[in-house]
């Protein structure tokens, strides 16, 4: 579904990331992992449009998306949501996911029927599967953490995606939470037929629940394969335990 | 139609022009780059400039006046700016850009008006020393003895606002302020110090085109609205907080307006602003990089 | 955007509307023209606070379409002497066309470069119309276009104007509650999130751009009318942060703030030009007491002072 080739981007003079390539199947949950520092938000700010390579292409069911604009490659059934609370904070939280969806239904340019009583349904439903439904109408500045980074994924919901990308979606989170957001995303993939790639340092959470595993170290793939395969994989234990130099 | 002398002379006239622009434009560069709000006031401060220049030729007569004036009259504007970002200016740092923004129109507005106050609505005009009588023949072009004087005074005004930036301590820091404020703070720098004096230092070299330009033009309560319009464009083009970029514009937007007085005189204003859209078709970020 | 019954909103319009109507039969005809005046600059200002309170961009040269419109009309009269009608639905249209094109110059910088850029290509505009003494006769601007009988006298000129006001007050309160008014808020707050939920951020905000000088133009058509002059002043940029500021005055969040602040900039402006010809001056004090007091405007601090904001916002200023 989504391949990203021999990917590379600098920054002035700083290689963020210089030669990393993903491959996402259909309706896999894919994981990126690795240390801070080692490009994955980089990573995701080349497929999803932020940034554009360097080198390298990014290709979604066949199509060379590398040069697009991001709202274009949303538009093709990518959404995203974002390591640091991207949200609407003056907005409602119904309205924050509402942007999103009548983007997605093409009505953002309809001029003289009111807002409020368009989307209505779609926009609730997303609400109810991330558990927001009864704060609907609070302003998204005023949310705690948690309740924020579920509207994250909330907002990236309302593109009805194919491919759904998470950047560090526990960021910040406590066991609990941690927990229940990944139980959420599960439950979200299995529902909604979605594909979701994410990026995570938490070990635990990505091993139990990822069926693919990409592995990055100082911009760099060391790996990609199943859990068992990069648990048992002796250049990610030498990266891991050895020295700063890249393997 | 035209012949090559008359082509030369515009040439060098635009050349001059130019520098001032350069020496205006490197001012509002400066605070832009350091502070990143376009101060509307600048072109008060450079009227301010005129106009003191124009009250110190009264005071003190003869050459002795002029360079008196030259000299003086940017600190007058300074102290002004001074004053203002003391008062009022240094407690809106903390505030969005808008408003500092705001406050800086604010400032033109009363400032233009102070200016009407003490100086009154009538033209005024200065005249330079007789050193500067008749012209000079450069490459078989003639060029006002005035003009060429600010050929060698902008690149001179240039060089050493390069070498502060680049090579003094306090440039340094400035620099780095407009870059990244935080950081610069965080290492127990005052920024707000830093801030007063990018502010103030653009403000001088404002004050000090005025000076500059005022043997040449008729001074008048208009300056500022034209110069500011002009000073947005240049910077603009030339890429925002990039003092190189402020001479490339300046250079684009005196050269052009000087070619469009030989071919259009009433409407000469359209050459360089067609420049203007050009370059913006081209590259919407200006010229050269902006400074962060 | 209120909260609160359908009743209850517009209750309070309604009996303005209705004393508005009938007040021109109670008191002298220059606070009829004045208060025809308000309604002109209010509708400018509501039209700049569409691109500015309500999309989030430094729209700081509006004043320009709002010129380009009266200009259009004027000349339209004058010098081709087309009908009335004609003129009055196309200069608004000029406007906005003149808007498009110097919005898709400034949407391509970021926040205040946008303000700056605008500034400086409007004011191509103001030394065209000012130099350009056989069409437009430079600062001398044109006087004693003929408008019709119909709406000659001030009492006239003051209904025509104030229906057209409530008609265009009615078709921006509708856009505002659009599913594109709603865009262009959420672009206003976040636009770099906009464009990963797949909104053409640009294409957006031009779109915003031309409507709103669109309403501008009419905002200067409606001047000719009750003027039957134009003046390059209203091309200058001065002129146009004016408008900024009686936004800003107003309370530039909410949706009738800017009527308000046209109401008190225009009323200052007649009475205080009186007594004194630093109007500037006292302007920028102005501006400088809101700067530093009243960032939310008038309307905001009442809203502080007297009742909660119905949508929750979150105090702070944009990005």
């Amino acid at each position: 579904m989504l391949t990203v080739e021999g990917i590379h981007k600098s920054f002035d003079d700083f290689k963020a990331v210089k030669g990393a390539n993903l491959t996402v199947e259909q309706g896999e949950l894919v994981a990126v992992i690795g240390p801070n520092g080692a490009g994955k938000t980089t990573l995701f700010n080349l497929i999803t449009g932020q940034l554009r390579p360097d080198r390298g292409r990014v290709v979604f069911h066949d199509d060379d998306i590398s040069q697009l604009p991001p709202y274009q490659i949303c538009r093709r059934g990518i959404a995203r949501s974002f390591q640091i609370a991207n949200i609407f904070p003056r907005l409602t939280v119904f309205r924050n996911v509402q942007v999103s969806v009548l983007s997605q239904q093409g009505k953002s340019w309809m001029l003289f029927r009111p807002a409020q009583k368009l989307a209505v349904d779609e926009t609730n439903s997303i609400l109810e599967s991330v558990g927001l439904l009864d704060k609907a109408g609070n302003a998204a500045g005023a949310l705690a953490h948690g309740d924020q980074r579920a509207l994250e994924i909330a907002i990236a919901l309302g593109n009805e995606p194919e491919l759904l990308i998470l950047d560090e979606p526990t960021a910040g989170m406590s066991a609990e939470e941690t927990t229940a957001t990944m139980e959420l995303i599960r439950r979200l993939a299995d529902s909604r037929g979605l594909t979701i790639l994410f990026c995570e340092h938490d070990m635990e959470v990505v091993f139990s629940v990822a069926q693919s595993i990409m592995v990055m170290h100082q911009g760099l793939t060391i790996i990609q394969g199943r859990p068992d395969e990069v648990r048992n994989s002796r250049e990610v234990q030498e990266c891991y335990l050895g020295g700063a130099e890249p393997c | 139609m035209f012949d090559m002398a008359a082509l030369g002379s515009q040439f060098f006239v635009g050349l001059s022009r130019a520098m001032i622009l350069f020496i205006v434009c490197s001012g509002l560069s400066f605070v832009l780059g350091v502070l990143r709000v376009p101060n509307i006031a600048h072109g008060s401060l450079y009227m301010i400039g005129a106009f003191a220049a124009y009250s110190i030729t009264k005071w003190v007569a003869g050459p002795a006046g002029f360079w008196l004036a030259l000299i003086l009259a940017p600190f007058v504007v300074a102290l002004v700016s001074l004053v203002a970002e003391r008062a009022l200016f240094c407690h809106l740092y903390q505030r969005e850009h808008l408003m500092l923004l705001l406050f800086t129109f604010a400032l033109s507005l009363i400032l233009g008006d102070l200016v009407k106050i003490v100086w009154g609505a009538e033209y005024k005009s200065i005249m330079a020393p007789e050193l500067f009588n008749g012209s000079i023949g450069i490459l078989g072009a003639s060029i006002p003895r005035y003009n060429f004087f600010l050929l060698i005074v902008g690149p001179v005004v240039g060089v050493a606002l390069w070498l502060f930036a680049n090579k003094t301590k306090l440039g340094k820091i400035a620099r780095a302020a407009a870059v990244d404020r935080e950081i610069v703070g965080a290492v127990g720098i005052n920024v707000s110090w830093v801030f007063a004096f990018a502010f103030v230092l653009g403000c001088f070299l404002a004050g000090l085109g005025g000076a500059l330009v005022a043997p040449t033009v008729s001074i008048t309560l208009g300056m500022d609205h034209n110069l500011i319009i002009e000073a947005f464009l240049i910077v603009t083009i030339g890429g925002l907080g990039n003092m190189w970029g402020a001479m490339v514009g300046s250079l684009i937007f005196g050269l052009t307006q000087a070619f469009g007085v030989l071919f259009w005189p009433q409407f000469a204003i359209v050459f360089p602003y067609t420049a203007v859209v050009i370059i913006l078709i081209w590259r919407p970020q200006g010229m050269l990089k902006s400074v962060w | 955007m209120k909260n609160g019954s359908n009743l209850k909103l517009f209750l309070l319009p309604a009996v303005l509307f209705v004393i508005l109507l009938f007040l021109p039969a109670f008191i002298p005809r220059f606070y009829v023209y004045i208060l025809a005046v308000i309604f002109v600059t209010a509708l400018l200002a509501m039209s700049l606070n569409m691109v500015v309170g309500h999309g989030g961009l430094f729209q700081f040269h509006h004043g320009v379409f709002y010129g380009v419109g009266a200009y259009a009309f004027a000349l339209m009269i004058t010098k081709a002497g087309l009908p009335m009608w004609f003129c009055f639905i196309v200069s608004p249209l000029i406007a906005a066309i003149v808007g498009l094109l110097i919005g898709w110059f400034c949407v391509r910088l970021t926040s205040l470069y946008f303000g700056m850029l605008q500034i400086s290509l409007g004011s191509l505009i103001w030394a065209i119309a000012f130099r350009w003494y056989s069409l437009t006769s430079g600062d001398d601007g044109i006087h004693g276009i003929p408008v019709p009988d119909f709406i000659s006298s001030t009492s006239s000129a003051y209904y025509f104007i104030l229906i057209f006001f409530i008609l265009c007050l009615i078709c921006m309160y509708l856009i505002y509650r659009s599913p594109f008014g709603s865009t262009l808020e959420a672009i206003r707050d976040n636009p770099e999130r906009c464009q990963a939920v797949g909104i053409n951020v640009r294409l957006h905000q031009l779109m915003g751009i031309v409507i709103a000088t669109f309403f501008a133009g009419v905002a200067g058509v409606l001047f000719v009318v009750l003027e039957g002059s134009v003046f390059p002043d209203m091309l200058f940029w001065v002129f146009s942060l004016e408008i900024f500021i009686m936004c800003l005055l107003g309370g530039w969040f909410s949706f009738a703030g800017p009527i308000l602040g046209a109401a008190i900039i225009v009323s200052l402006r007649t009475f205080v030009g009186a007594y004194t010809e630093y109007w500037t001056l006292i302007l920028g004090i102005i501006l400088i007491l809101l700067i530093f007091f009243l960032p939310e405007g008038v309307w905001g601090y009442i809203l502080d002072k007297f009742g909660s904001r119905a949508k929750g916002t979150v105090e702070g200023g944009s990005k």
